[in-house]
């Protein structure tokens, strides 16, 4: 098992090098190819590892190499493939093989195609290290690896300033979050002396309260970053500037994941400190909430669909945070695969139309692109929870959980979330694909995508209509034997029923409704001078606020150390002490310009003075000690 | 031959420094490459010859210079400066290799292997004084390359460079007159022997006065802030290779420094002024952080951010612990590696386009793509990202200062926030965007010439990152001698409290793992 293990990790990085090795030079269909292929091969064997682990149970675990070891630390390049791992190992192997096929249809036209497909594979690598790492540094690298990955595809079209100013924006922003998980990680090591799960975990039970919470606090802090929960949220949206495949994988299926898997796999600590992980619970319903209502207005295809993710990782959290971990990983799963086809869809619609973005521009295209159209509205059908599609199974359990566990406020927010969700993906594909052709007056010519970018994306729409029914029970059996199995069942059978069927008619008036008010794309002024509106549309004025009182202070600042302070003070002191010397230097020779009578004269006047001297200290002595 | 590998090591580049003077100026270059690697390769058998398990000096040569007042030509590396001088050797070889068109070559050849000799020599000196005269020659060659070879401002900034760290150098020395009249007093004989002065447990109120005059000396060469003025000027006026050495050797005299003489002889005062030490190099870290964030010519932002690393590097050697002066030992080297490399970088396009502004360029990334990637590797490791060299230094002396204090560890780990915002801002500034002057269209991307010191210096960066064990772990065998000697000595309680004993710490988690 350990051959597969290696090869899932390593073949990922093998594609990337060679595809590294033509990055500057012009578009070789290979390298698209051989990256796929790598990409495909550590999608089989992360198959087989999870065909062992569904056998015995056994997880494997090697120790590859020492990486870093002094004093008493010791960090090992160690991996371990158990229940939890190998569905992530799935899920960002499935979803990177679909992307990367996908990828060459879509970056068929691009001059940097093979730094494009490098870039890919080493964000599967780094993905891949993150999720399979046997303690908490390696973890470490991966997640300082997919950011970097991320800040490269972001700003791939590194000509754009919006394209290189959000990669900036998302590395920074990530950077932020990352010292906070670097102090959870020193936490982790001198409060249990490794940063090893198998030994720190066990140790966690030993630690007092307070400790365990600062490093629960800390750590999550660092996932926040990753999975842009408020107020860390702001570079997903912006992005989007990258190219689609890339916010597909990267974006919405397996980086912003990671830290709902991060919560997921320290679930040890979080067990012990209910406290933060209802905290962790309140702000996922808030995100949910808050992102879902951005959705609502925007009328830039990728940017609904990246709220969207960052309302449903709000979803995550809420399960993950109410220690229902083994319903966040479902979760994860299902919506890795319904946002990528919902993303992988957006780019067939965005190459058909030119780049453009605002939906309100297209309309009809059912016609022209009806695969992509029928790709895109059952992801779009999963997203929004309709029986039997993916989503139904996977966030109808965090409603229960929150529902079970008693906090019918984060039911609540969950639910109308959910009405919020259907209306915005349904407005979404009603002005996509349904109504008048109205991108005809802008001259777009939309075509269907190659045939075998469709074929690539199929995986994932099966997926997403049979990965609900399908798999729930083998997986729960699975993950269950390492996550807390706590299984949240309705005491009443006809509360169960009410509350389905409640919702599930809400969520289809809700689809309907935005079908009927968006077919026609009529923009409805009254609601858009309002203040609501404005508020939503300028993203509640965060980015403004960030802007404004963060990023142009920290500018002004930087400014003033260096003109004022470090130039001004720092140095001019130096310069003026080194002055002080030179001039009396220049002063005071004079005094000794070889003239005998005008030393003579300074003589007399330097014994006076030592004379003076001598009698003040005799006098001044004794006075004091007298 | 091998008794006197450290005497070789010293004078050999400075014998082939004065036979350059004669050699054809033709020839000059492959003779430097010749001598340069032939000093290299010799430094390469130092490490093969070393040995990890050795508790203590090795090599070590002694040879009365002034017996009357005990001062010997004392030589000896450990892991700590066995690593400085391979990297000083490697630097001067490649720095050679990759020199451009320079006028008067051979007088920079010939200073070029001048300071190589000077900065082994401070590396392997145990003896103050021959510690101190190699300290201050080092400064001769670096006038000369600034004052020579530099920009407009030359003259000024090697004077400054020049005065400013020889003031701090005169007290130093004062410091270390003293402390071998203490241990006259105290035993009777002359010694300026450093492992006759670790002997010696000093009472605190002398180790405060001590550390203090050693402390003016080191950090006005680090340097640390509010001494670190000097730094842009010689920076910015120095030429490339001044640039790449100041920064990748000499500014680690001062913490090696630390290192070697401050924390085993004094480790009372390094405790009492950890706090106040800690805080400078907060400062350090971020605000000469921000200093780079605003400046507009891209050498300058590499200055500071040198300034800003070597924050990290003090705040490492002052946790005191073996996590945490492993981790500054091992950042030296890693800060050696990026820096250097981020100097060569920068001279790489100062070459072509005779300016350093970021507003002259733009878009590179299209014209430059080799260029534009080799630096995009230097900057992640300068950034800190994990596999690279740079973050293991940068983990550990973090790791290692938490345990003293987790409020100033905050604030120091913003180094790696404000680290990248600096970097990606320059970076993006400099590659990114359309190219948008005429004169950048056609810049040729990096030469072989060129290649010859950054290939190396790349490889190194994901080697050491990757498996650092081979630098890792002799110099932790060598910090934890320094460490138990720290405990063993330290007169107050809350010294021996501070610096646990690295042997005890490691059985008592032997047996907690077990449990």
């Amino acid at each position: 098992m350990e051959f597969y293990l290696y090869l899932a990790l390593f073949s990922p990085l093998v594609g990337s090098l060679i595809a590294g090795l033509f990055g500057a030079s012009k578009k070789t269909l290979f390298t698209g190819l051989i990256t796929s292929a790598l990409i495909f091969t550590s999608f089989v064997s992360s198959f087989m590892l999870l065909l062992h682990i569904l056998g015995d149970g056994e997880p494997v675990h090697v120790e590859m190499m020492t990486w870093i070891a002094t004093g008493n630390l010791y960090i090992p390049f160690g991996f371990i493939v158990d229940q939890v791992s190998v569905v992530m190992m799935m899920v960002v192997s499935l979803v990177s093989t679909v992307v990367h096929v996908y990828s060459i249809g879509y970056m068929d036209h691009d001059k940097s195609f093979n730094r494009f497909f490098s870039y890919l594979s080493a964000f599967v690598f780094s993905m891949m290290v993150l999720v399979m790492s046997d303690n908490f540094l390696g973890l470490f690298i991966g997640w300082e690896g997919v950011g970097l990955c991320s800040w490269l595809l972001i700003g791939f079209w590194y000509h754009k300033e919006s394209a290189t100013w959000a990669a900036n924006e998302a590395f920074i922003m990530n950077r932020i979050a990352d010292l906070a998980m670097l102090i959870g990680i020193f936490l982790v090591y001198w409060n249990t002396g490794s940063l090893q799960y198998h030994i720190a975990f066990p140790a966690f039970a030993t630690l007092d309260s307070s400790t365990l919470l600062m490093i629960g606090i800390f750590l999550f802090i660092g996932a926040m970053g990753k999975s842009a929960q408020f107020p860390l949220h702001t570079w997903l949206a912006d992005a989007m500037e990258g190219p689609t495949p890339v916010s597909a994988l990267i974006h919405a299926a397996t980086m912003v994941t990671a830290g709902v898997y991060l919560v997921v796999r320290a679930n040890p600590l979080y067990d012990l400190i209910p406290d933060v992980g209802y905290f962790i619970a309140s702000l996922g319903a808030f995100v949910a909430m808050f992102a879902a209502s951005m959705a609502l207005v925007n009328r830039d295809m990728k940017r609904i669909i990246a709220y969207s993710t960052l309302s449903q990782l709000g979803y995550m959290f809420v399960a993950a945070g109410l220690g229902a971990y083994w319903v966040a990983l479902f979760h994860l799963m299902a919506h890795a695969f319904f946002k990528a086809l919902l993303f992988l869809g957006a780019g067939n619609v965005m190459h058909a139309m030119d780049d453009e973005l605002d939906p309100f521009k297209m309309g009809g295209l059912k016609k022209s692109m009806k695969w992509t159209w029928i790709m895109m509205t059952l992801a779009s059908v999963a997203l929004a929870g309709i029986w039997p599609l993916a989503g139904f199974f996977s966030k109808d359990l965090i409603l229960e959980a929150a529902f079970v566990e008693h906090h019918y406020v984060l039911y609540t927010i969950l639910l109308v979330t959910a009405f919020m969700t259907a209306f915005y993906s349904f407005r979404l594909v009603s002005l996509i694909f349904h109504g008048k052709e109205r991108h005809k007056e802008y001259g777009f010519h939309p075509h269907e995508a190659y045939k075998f970018v469709l074929i690539a994306m199929s995986p994932l729409a099966i997926l997403a209509v049979v990965a609900g029914f399908l798999f729930k029970g083998s997986y729960i059996e699975m993950v269950t034997t390492l996550l807390p199995a706590t299984e949240y069942h309705l005491h009443s059978e006809t509360t169960f029923w009410i509350m389905n069927i409640g919702t599930q008619l809400a969520v289809g008036f809700s689809i309907a409704f935005a079908y009927m008010k968006y077919e026609n794309a009529k923009i409805d002024k009254k609601v858009e001078s309002g203040f609501l509106y404005k508020l939503l549309i300028n993203q509640y004025y965060i980015p403004y606020f960030y802007e404004e009182y963060l990023t142009k202070p920290y500018r002004e600042l930087s400014s003033v150390a260096w003109k004022h302070v470090d130039l001004k003070v720092v140095d001019a002191t130096v310069d003026m002490i080194a002055n002080i010397f030179y001039e009396t230097g220049e002063k005071t020779h004079v005094m000794q310009d070889g003239n005998l009578s005008t030393m003579l004269r300074w003589m007399v006047a330097g014994t006076a003075l030592l004379l003076v001297l001598a009698v003040a200290f005799t006098v001044g002595y004794s006075v004091l000690v007298g | 031959m091998f008794d006197n590998i450290l005497t070789i090591l010293i004078f050999f580049p400075a014998l082939a420094a004065m036979l350059g003077f004669v050699v054809d100026k033709g020839s000059i270059r492959s003779y430097g490459v010749s001598v340069a690697a032939v000093e290299f390769i010799l430094s390469l058998v130092l490490w093969y010859m070393y040995d990890p398990n050795v508790v203590g000096m090795q090599f070590m040569e002694s040879v009365p210079l002034i017996p009357s007042f005990g001062i010997s030509y004392l030589l000896g590396i450990d892991a700590i400066s066995l690593f400085i001088i391979i990297l000083a050797t490697f630097f001067t070889m490649i720095g050679i290799a990759s020199l451009g068109e320079t006028k008067n070559i051979k007088n920079m050849i010939v200073t070029l292997l001048f300071l190589e000799m000077t900065m082994v020599g401070v590396f392997s000196a145990l003896d103050a004084i021959v510690f101190y005269v190699f300290w201050e020659l080092s400064l001769v060659p670096m006038l000369y390359l600034i004052g020579a070879w530099g920009g407009p401002k030359r003259i000024y900034a090697s004077i400054k460079f020049f005065l400013y760290t020889f003031t701090g150098s005169l007290i130093m020395l004062v410091g270390m007159l003293f402390m071998a009249y203490y241990y006259n007093q105290a035993t009777g004989t002359w010694s300026f022997s450093i492992l006759e002065w670790y002997r010696l447990v000093l009472p605190e109120n002398m180790q405060l006065w001590l550390f203090a005059a050693f402390f003016m000396g080191f950090a006005i060469k680090v340097p640390m802030f509010p001494f670190h003025t000097w730094l842009p000027y010689a920076h910015g006026q120095a030429p490339t290779i001044g640039s790449v050495i100041l920064a990748a050797i000499l500014l680690k005299m001062g913490t090696y420094a630390f290192v070697r003489f401050s924390l085993p002889m004094f480790p009372d005062a390094s405790v009492f002024f950890m706090i106040p030490i800690a805080v400078i190099a907060i400062i350090m870290i971020i605000y000469t952080a921000m200093v780079a964030y605003a400046q507009e010519d891209i050498k300058q932002v590499v200055a500071y951010s040198s300034v800003s690393h070597m924050g990290v590097i003090i705040l490492g050697t002052f946790a005191l612990n073996v996590e945490g002066i492993s981790g500054s030992v091992f950042l030296m080297i890693a800060h050696g590696v990026v820096s250097g490399a981020l100097f060569f970088l920068v001279g790489v396009i100062y070459d072509r386009r005779h300016t350093k502004l970021m507003s002259e360029f733009g878009g590179l990334a299209q014209v430059m793509p080799r260029y534009a990637t080799i630096f995009g590797i230097i900057m992640m490791a300068s950034v800190g990202l994990p596999l690279t060299i740079n973050f293991v230094g940068e983990f550990l002396s973090l790791l290692g200062f938490y345990k003293q204090s987790h409020i100033l560890t905050l604030l120091a780990g913003t180094a790696i926030i404000v680290g990248a915002i600096y970097m990606l801002t320059a970076y993006k500034k400099a590659f990114f965007g359309e190219v948008t002057k005429e004169e950048n269209k056609n810049l040729p991307d990096v030469n072989r010439r060129e290649l010859v010191a950054l290939i190396p210096l790349v490889i190194i960066t994901v080697w050491l990152g990757v498996y650092p064990k081979p630098v890792l772990g002799p110099i932790n065998n060598s910090v934890e001698a320094i460490v138990s000697l720290m405990h063993e000595k330290a007169v107050t309680q809350d010294a021996k409290d501070r610096i646990p004993n690295p042997m005890v710490a490691k059985i008592s988690t032997q047996n907690g793992g077990t449990h």
